[in-house]
């Protein structure tokens, strides 16, 4: 309200001065400028439209009348015009940001202003960013007087004139915006969020965060585990339980009324399977854990892997009962199938709980049994064993998950003594993060809350992002600004590497996001591909591959047809040298070096073009050069992306 | 496609003429075209006349023009854009085949005499499905696999059709398959929010606004009515194919269509394995291969050469050949196939000619288009061996001759 006043108390004819004043000594500047820092910069304001420059004069001359001149602000031109660049060229956005900063008098204003100065620059390059400024009128009415103002003082400017014109069409300022609400501000440097996050990330903070995906043959318990736990740790109250416990015994399955905190859907609760991921989380002493509740149904591995592409650390859950343990561990288990699908997406560290004990009455034996049956192929596997443990669990009645008393536990009691559940994932090691590589955050879920703003889910692969940001959607050619950033029902300022977060988005149409898409920086864009080399290691198959098999790729959370267009060599699975070059197949566990090629999505049309996805090699960023590939609804082979054709 | 005349001299010389009756006749014609033939057939070419004080006429006129094929194109089209245009409001009743009309170009000079234009212009024909196609090939020109094609094609009542919704959680695409051709006539895609454990309203949303746009697809693609559709698959993984058969049943109730009612018996649900109908006899073969490849080595080639070779060791217990291959513009390339194949139809064994137009035909493609299971088991490297050997073994032997000549001469 206060700056309202003093635009309002403005001498026309001091600001008219003032304004020719600012336009010599603004020629002038640009010239030292450049020299002055021409180390940090490499185009300067040389890069500018005229439009682009006509807007920032105008826009300096609003900003002027508001804050003084350079001697009563402080506010250097030079600053003034990074701020207007920054926001494009929206006076009150620049305006607010302007008396903050001056306000605060931030010991490090000039070297943030510097580096926001950089990164305004490689956005105003990108051509799209350039064209949306330039439709880009002031925003609020209360400009609009502004601009009315700076008109009559200065009626030689062409912008002025354009501004009145668009004031006299009587356009509504929120209908000519692309953005339907003002981004909010970048209000920390990156620096210091940068030095944040590694603080965190070094444990110096109270908590460290770890994602955890839950693996397991069908019907192992995985979600009931999950359910029990998260009751165990009182993230569930009584009254949830309550409802859950009423509604599933009505329909018959009161066994699975444990699960329902997770398989929220009407099917997956009519049926007793956990079909898509479910995301949840917790807290033990030392760790704040991300829980993904992967579907342990075969039909589901789509979604699996979905889930495991944003996880850290394992639990697997093994059905201890007489017959189950087996079906899952034989050929075409899912026990089997999604360890190696954990490993080769990245996961090293497993926790093994083995489930429903009671059901054999506790047996060491059996215990012992199955820890027996499943080291070996552990080890073989790729999981260390010293990043291996194994906890006898009952998840039903909730034994040894958080603590071992009560009449269920003495029988479990006698000869066990070691860590619950609960104990193990406290200890479990979140991996190195990557904070210094550019963003990726591969979207796995595209929705609206309730308040109808569009959200992406996924996990951040790389780098950290800030509220304020405007990130590329890659394919696509379109931008959108993240607006907040939840994680566990609270509001954060930023998420680094490894974090799973949802980011609410604006100034974006939802149909240009799809499940699958990447948000990245607007400098620094995903490649995009339709062809690449991958290094591969070929699964327990029957069939084996051929140049021109036809396979479903993975990539996160998207699948996508492609055939394996050519065989380039065999490997040595322990050195990863070549054992032979162009061999004619390739059969099972074999690795080898192969040529993958998407596969148009139009069968009829020889010449449909592959829709490309967004991929990077491995050696660049890790997460997003991991790849599965899978046939006939089994999984034949993982690998990594070595090279981008 | 109705056989209406036939002029054969002994060398495979000769002429055929042809009416197609539907999309997959025109798919066997673009089968047997080639380059050099000369194909005749009613065309609509506009002419202009000067007349003598110079002013320009300009008319239609419908002829018949004989060609010199220099190039032959086929596009498949689903004719999605002109069906929707059709498509009535009344959805229920809308049950008719669709008009789908694959379109086969064939351009060239014209070589035939005729009033209106002249020999030597260019012209592209378009057959269309019931006009009526001569095609005269040069010598040699109509061999075992062409005859063979025109035979096929022509045998009545071959009608039978598959129509196949192939769909995962928000996407399905709609094809017919024929003997020859899978058509893919539309792809859905609707984009459901997936789960979030507490609140699934948001998923079940996209999940009925997926089921309805599905069945107003699946009314408007699926002829499934029509007496030719055997069956109709819905494949998927999961529980969609239940959902969606569920769907489209209570939808049709709902609506009293009584004609999707009484097809009922016509829908068979299955998981989708791979994205191809397995019914067809290629593809059990092609399985056949690919397990052969899997199991013993040594007794499943593939490439031209390595089937070349394996043939002339009478290896060949199956044949699988690609009918890309027999497309060839190259003459050559094309007799040498027609060799192989006759070759081992000669010894008893079984030739598959796969279509490319099928999933299993594309595979086949990928391989290189020729496959063949042998009958006993050979070494790829011992042969290409013994090749080498037998080679140098000539070298040497006419170096031998040349010296010996040599010698003489000395």
């Amino acid at each position: 309200m206060s700056r309202h006043r003093d635009v309002r108390n403005i001498n026309v004819a001091g600001k008219m001065f003032q304004a020719l004043g600012n336009e010599t000594r603004l020629i002038s500047h640009s010239h030292s400028d450049e020299l002055d820092d021409g180390a940090v910069s490499d185009g300067g304001e040389e890069d500018l439209s005229p439009q682009e420059y006509e807007q920032l004069m105008s826009g300096l001359d609003h900003i002027r009348a508001t804050v003084g001149s350079q001697e009563q602000s402080g506010l250097s031109d030079k600053e003034i015009k990074d701020t207007l660049y920054h926001y494009f060229f929206n006076v009150e956005q620049s305006i607010n940001y302007l008396l903050e900063a001056q306000t605060r008098k931030i010991a490090a204003r000039e070297r943030k202003a510097a580096k926001e100065r950089e990164k305004a620059e490689k956005l105003a390059q990108q051509k799209k960013a350039a064209e949306a400024s330039a439709k880009l009128p002031p925003a609020k009415p209360k400009k609009a007087t502004g601009a009315k103002l700076s008109g009559a003082s200065t009626p030689v400017r062409s912008t002025d004139i354009r501004q009145l014109d668009l004031a006299g069409l009587n356009l509504d300022d929120e209908t000519v915006l692309p953005i339907d609400e003002p981004p909010p501000k970048i209000t920390v440097a990156r620096e210091k969020v940068l030095e944040e996050a590694r603080k965190q990330l070094e444990g110096n903070a109270d908590k460290k965060t770890v994602s955890l995906v839950v693996i397991g043959h069908v019907d192992a318990g995985k979600s009931t585990l999950m359910g029990r736990l998260l009751y165990e740790l009182g993230r569930v109250d009584d009254k949830t339980r309550k409802a859950h416990e009423r509604a599933s015994s009505k329909i018959g399955k009161s066994s699975f009324s444990w699960a329902w905190e997770l398989d929220g859907t009407t099917e997956e609760r009519e049926r007793g399977i956990t079909m898509d991921i479910a995301l949840q989380s917790f807290a033990t002493p030392r760790r704040q854990i991300t829980i993904l509740d992967a579907p342990g149904h075969r039909d589901f591995i789509p979604n699996m892997i979905s889930g495991a592409s944003q996880a850290d650390c394992a639990l697997l859950v093994v059905d201890a009962a007489v017959g189950e343990f087996e079906a899952g561990f034989e050929r075409g288990g899912q026990t089997r199938e999604h360890l190696l699908l954990v490993r080769s997406l990245g996961v090293s560290q497993v926790v093994i709980a083995i489930n429903k004990l009671d059901q054999v009455q506790w047996s060491q034996a059996r215990y012992k049994e199955i820890c027996k049956l499943l080291r070996p192929f552990l080890i073989q596997s790729g999981f260390h064993p010293s990043k291996t443990k194994f906890v006898p669990v009952g998840a039903m009645a909730g034994v040894n998950l958080v603590a071992r008393d009560g009449d269920e536990a003495q029988a479990l009691n006698a000869w066990y003594s070691g860590p619950t559940l609960c104990d193990l994932l406290d200890e479990l090691e979140p991996p190195t993060r990557d904070l210094d590589a550019p963003l990726r955050f591969p979207v796995a879920n595209v929705f609206r809350t309730p308040s109808s703003v569009i959200a992406v889910s996924g996990r951040v692969c790389g780098g950290l992002v800030q509220v304020g940001e405007r990130l590329r959607i890659v394919p696509g050619d379109e931008t959108a600004v993240v607006k907040a950033i939840e994680s566990e029902e609270e509001r954060l300022e930023w998420a680094a590497a490894g974090s799973n977060v949802t980011l609410h988005l604006t100034a974006v149409d939802p149909r240009h996001i799809t499940i699958g898409s990447v948000l990245c920086p607007p400098t620094d864009v995903v490649p995009l591909v339709t062809s690449f080399t991958a290094r591969i290691i070929v699964f327990d198959i029957q069939v084996p591959i051929t140049a021109g098999t036809s396979v479903e790729l993975f990539h996160h959370s998207r699948d996508v047809p492609a055939s394996i267009s050519k065989l380039l060599a065999t490997l040595d699975r322990a050195s990863g040298t070549v054992l032979r070059k162009n061999p004619r197949v390739l059969a099972k566990s074999m690795s080898a070096e192969v040529q993958i090629t998407l596969r148009s999505t139009t069968v009829s049309g020889p010449t449909a073009r592959a829709q490309p996805i967004p991929l990077e090699p491995f050696s660049v960023n890790k997460e997003m050069g991991r790849i599965l590939i899978r046939r006939g609804g089994e999984t034949i082979g993982a690998g990594i992306v070595t090279e981008l054709n | 496609m109705k056989l209406l005349g036939k002029h054969l001299d002994k060398d495979g010389s000769g002429y055929v003429t042809l009416r197609p009756d539907d999309d997959e006749d025109i798919w066997h014609l673009y089968n047997l075209i080639q380059e050099g033939d000369r194909v005749r057939a009613s065309a609509v070419r506009r002419v202009q006349n000067v007349s003598a004080t110079g002013s320009i006429e300009s008319h239609r006129v419908r002829l018949n023009l004989t060609l010199a094929v220099a190039r032959v194109t086929w596009s498949p089209s689903t004719a999605a854009a002109g069906e929707a245009a059709s498509f009535s409001t009344d959805a229920s009743t809308s049950t008719s085949a669709p008009a789908h009309a694959a379109t086969l170009h064939i351009s060239g000079r014209v070589t035939s005499e005729n009033p209106h234009v002249k020999m030597g212009a260019f012209h592209t024909l378009d057959v269309e499905v019931n006009r009526d196609v001569r095609i005269e090939k040069d010598e040699g020109g109509w061999d075992s696999i062409a005859l063979g094609r025109v035979e096929e094609s022509c045998v009545p009542g071959r009608g039978a059709e598959v129509a196949a919704i192939v769909c995962g959680e928000g996407t399905a695409t709609f094809c017919l398959l024929s003997q020859h051709m899978t058509m893919v006539m539309h792809r859905l895609e609707v984009s459901i929010p997936r789960k979030i454990a507490a609140n699934s309203g948001a998923h079940e949303k996209g999940l009925t606004r997926f089921y309805s746009a599905l069945f107003t697809s699946f009314l408007r693609h699926i002829p499934y009515s029509s007496p030719t559709i055997r069956a109709i698959v819905i494949a998927s993984p999961g529980w969609v194919r239940d959902a969606v058969f569920d769907y489209i049943m209570a939808e049709a109730t709902r609506t009293g269509n009584k004609a999707l009612l009484s097809t009922r018996n016509k829908f068979i649900k299955i998981a989708s394995q791979l994205k191809e109908t397995k019914f067809a006899r290629e593809g059990i073969m092609l399985d056949k291969f690919f397990k052969m490849l899997g199991a013993d080595e040594m007794r499943a080639w593939y490439g031209p050469v390595h089937v070349a070779l394996a043939a002339d060791r009478g290896a060949i217990g199956t044949l699988l050949i690609s009918d890309d291959l027999f497309r060839a513009s190259d003459p050559i390339m094309r007799k040498k196939y027609v060799q192989l194949v006759e070759d081992a139809r000669q010894k008893n064994a079984e030739v598959l000619i796969f279509s490319s137009m099928h999933e299993s035909g594309q595979q086949l493609n990928q391989l290189s288009g020729i496959a063949a299971i042998l009958t006993f088991p050979l070494d790829v490297e011992v042969v290409e061996a013994e090749e080498r050997e037998a080679k140098e073994e000539e070298e040497r032997r006419k170096q031998a001759e040349e010296n010996g000549e040599d010698v003489n001469a000395g």
